[in-house]
């Protein structure tokens, strides 16, 4: 096969799949740090067991998934030097530094803070206790933050210029500042946080419908159900002024989200693509349902298009993305999964405010906690799919409009990069199933609600070692 | 503004150094309790060994990823030149700690022990034979052209003094981690460490003893440095202060001190990296490619030299403090 000897198609596919593993585990532990930091403040305030025991519970899955993150990410890194040699060359003094700082920082968090988060109940003060975890979902987000930097440069490189086919910086802040910035961090950042309610959520339905520890996990599924309230409808919001910023930076790949071949001039409607069957070789959609004028009113709310919307016949086919197929159904997927957790955010919401979701009633919900649970993977389905049309969708550029992917590969035998990716799929492929694996066993366990409680039984939860022990000084009252 | 352009390559050279450095130190405890774990037989001893590293593993790692950002940074030519020529030792690097990372989470949930345990010992000798045959092609040099591009293949690493150096790394990680064990470990376990960590000592002796020979002979360009001066003076001191540390670890395992032996390990191996920093400086890709050409620009390393140079005093402090 002729792609088993291309380097290029190998080193993109070998990233493609490490970083489509690797997301799965950091999306999790970021979005969940800050419940964690969520249930252990509400421990703090009204010392009900139940949140510390939530607490406790959910780092277990939490602890899991990190350590796989910090494994699986290491390739990421090492990748851009080994596979991606003349893209590191011309980017390294703005990209690198970037990656240098998650890195730093990345540090901070796991050798300051996350030891302290988990083997520091009863041995530290609960208020630097609650400190170690708001540094750990800190210093998750800053990493977040700084990779979604990273790449939203390459989407919309500016504050320098391309001299001699090396990236100059004139303007660091201008680079980390650029105009992909703002939305895509908060884009990922409510991912990742809508993935992990859902998650929560899931698993606490589960819970519920299997009989186990009812009242216990009524309480996360409402704390995940009021977190979802809010960041349903921002999610999607959010999502809209993304697209608007990919239809003014990168027309090409909002041609290819859109399946749209031909151009739609300004002043005039324009339909749009519900479902398509893509032909890149005759340039067209062979087979389609169009939604008449919908165009301009998910682009701008109105009928008539204040500006053309270009099709992707506009470029040469060597300038714009190829796989359309892929880019179009995977902008739908990520969409449609928005929608739905906001529709199921919707109807719990309606049966909490009709009092169904009560400890004692809410175990009759049984469709609306098989939905939960059904939920549960829809966020990572939607993260993967929107990393796809973000990172398909900007093809053939590694940094859109300056270097091609082609021009950015190193030149190695295709057979070492065969060799390397054959090997991570596989070891990714355990990864993932072994997680899967011992965090079912991990759910299965359940939660144990025997653990003694630090500051109220008057005994520290952990007691392996000596320990200097700060009882409770509010007054009596205030513990209850 | 000349001095500025010499100035902040030289400064990155040492900060990575710094991190290189540390990173072997630290991992070297882990990487060499690891490979250690292998040779022992015992089941509940293998699992005393994970247990003491279960917390650590992850923080120390970290040093390499930020080594990996800094020489991203602040020398990019190098980073992409350097790591596409050792293709092969890299991937058994990342593929050898992947499985050492899995070992440690996954071994505590699951009721096949011996498995994790066994990836646990083979990930850390894989890693430690990837970043051996690492250091040992970047000493002996890289195949570049005049722009500092790979053009020598991909099996370029390995040969007998890359084997050498990978040989010799292992059996200093060994020694760095049975001194650790020793300082954390008592009874009979302790006693098992001192015997190991005399073997190691005098393994990764021999071993560094045959790269000093080795090194000035085969390669000319080292030779002509490392015997003119002022550098004669300093390769003089070196082997003489090598010799007496060794004497000094030798003498601490024998009467069985428990804290001595780590800390005459660390001054052994800082040494060891101060004359190879020595004998590199200042290429970045010996011999062809010096920090000043490969460096990024003045403003990147000023750049980042604010950011990560604030952190370094933090994260050190931490290190000292744990």
């Amino acid at each position: 096969m002729d792609i088993l000897s291309n380097t290029v198609a190998l080193s993109r596919m070998q990233f493609a799949l490490t970083a489509i593993f690797h997301m799965l585990w950091p999306v999790l532990t970021t979005g969940m740090s800050i419940y964690l930091v969520i249930v252990e403040g509400m421990w703090l305030k009204t010392r009900n067991p139940d949140y510390y025991r939530h607490a406790r519970f959910w780092s277990k899955l939490f602890v899991l998934n990190f350590g796989i993150g910090v494994a699986s990410g290491l390739p990421m890194e090492f990748q851009f030097g080994t596979n991606w040699a003349p893209f590191s060359e011309a980017v390294g003094d703005f990209f690198g530094s970037i990656l240098g700082f998650e890195g730093a920082m990345a540090f901070m968090l796991e050798a300051g803070f996350l030891g302290i988060m988990l083997f520091g109940w009863g041995r530290v003060h609960p208020a630097i206790h609650y400190l170690a975890t708001i540094m750990v979902a800190f210093g998750a987000n800053l990493s977040t933050f700084w990779i979604l930097v990273a790449n939203s440069w390459l989407q919309s490189p500016t504050g320098g210029e391309m001299v001699n086919g090396k990236f100059v910086v004139s303007d660091y802040f201008q680079a980390i500042a650029n105009p992909f910035m703002v939305k895509s961090v908060s884009h990922m950042f409510f991912a990742t946080l809508e993935t992990s309610l859902f998650v929560i959520g899931g698993i606490s339905a589960w819970y519920i419908l299997n009989n186990r520890h009812q009242e216990f996990f009524a309480r996360s599924l409402k704390i995940v159900l009021a977190a979802a309230v809010a960041v349903t409808p921002l999610q999607i919001y959010i999502g809209h002024l993304s697209a608007e910023q990919v239809a003014h930076y990168q027309p090409t790949k909002l041609a290819a989200m859109e399946a749209k071949w031909e151009t739609s001039p300004a002043g005039q409607p324009a339909d749009w693509s519900l479902l398509a069957i893509p032909d890149e070789a005759a340039q067209r959609n062979s087979w389609e349902i169009t939604i008449p004028n919908g165009l301009g009113y998910i682009l701008e709310f109105k009928k008539n298009l204040s500006e053309p919307v270009p099709g992707l016949k506009e470029w040469a086919p060597s300038d714009r993305p190829r796989m359309v197929g892929l880019i179009y159904y995977s902008f739908r997927i990520m969409s449609g999964i928005g929608f739905f957790l906001a529709g199921l955010m919707l109807w719990s919401l309606l049966q909490w405010l009709l009092g169904n979701l009560s400890a004692e009633k809410i175990a009759q919900q049984k469709w609306l906690l098989r939905t939960w649970i059904f939920a549960a993977p829809l966020g990572y389905i939607a993260v993967e799919s929107g990393w796809i049309v973000r990172c398909v969708g900007r093809q053939p550029w590694a940094m859109y409009g300056e270097i091609r992917t082609a021009d950015a590969a190193s030149h190695l035998p295709a057979g070492e990069v065969l060799t390397s990716l054959t090997l991570f799929t596989v070891v990714y492929s355990i990864l993932f199933v072994s997680t899967l694996y011992f965090g079912s066993r991990i759910i299965r366990h359940g939660p144990n609600l025997e653990l003694p409680i630090p500051g109220l039984d008057g005994q520290p939860a952990v007691d392996t070692e000596p320990a200097t022990f700060v009882p409770d000084q509010r007054p009596v009252e205030a513990q209850q | 503004m000349d001095a500025l352009l010499h100035f902040l390559p030289q400064v990155w050279f040492v900060i990575l150094a710094l991190f290189l450095f540390l990173y072997v130190m630290l991992d070297g405890f882990d990487l060499g309790v690891g490979i250690l774990s292998l040779t022992s037989s015992d089941e509940e001893r293998r699992s005393i060994l994970m247990t003491s590293l279960g917390n650590i593993w992850d923080a120390n790692e970290t040093w390499l990823v930020l080594m990996g950002g800094a020489l991203f940074g602040a020398f990019p030519l190098a980073y992409g030149t350097i790591l596409s020529a050792l293709y092969i030792p890299i991937f058994m690097m990342i593929f050898g700690l992947i499985f050492r990372a899995v070992a440690f989470e996954f071994r505590e949930h699951s009721d096949r022990k011996l498995l994790w345990n066994f990836a646990f010992g083979a990930g850390s000798f894989i890693a430690a034979l990837g970043q051996g045959f690492a250091l040992g092609a970047v000493i002996e040099g890289i195949a570049v052209d005049a722009a500092g591009h790979f053009i020598g293949s991909i099996w370029d690493w390995l040969d007998w003094r890359s084997l050498l150096v990978a040989l010799t790394l292992i059996q200093g990680y060994v020694l760095i981690g049975s001194t650790y064990l020793i300082l954390k470990t008592e009874g009979e376990l302790q006693k098992n460490h001192f015997r190991t960590a005399k073997l190691a000592a005098i393994t990764t002796v021999t071993g560094a003893i045959l790269i000093t020979i080795v090194t000035p002979i085969v390669y000319e360009a080292a030779r002509t440095r490392l015997l003119s001066p002022p550098l004669v003076y300093i390769f003089a001191v070196i082997p003489v202060l090598g010799v007496v540390l060794v004497g000094l670890l030798l003498r601490s395992l024998n009467q069985e001190e428990e804290v001595t032996p780590l800390i005459w390990t660390i001054l052994i191996f800082l040494l060891t990296f101060i004359g190879l920093g020595l004998i590199v400086f200042p290429y970045i890709i010996p011999t062809q490619i010096t920090i000043y050409q490969a460096a990024a620009a003045p403003s990147a390393l000023v750049f980042m030299l604010t950011f990560i140079g604030v952190l370094i005093p933090i994260m050190l402090f931490y290190n000292i403090y744990n």
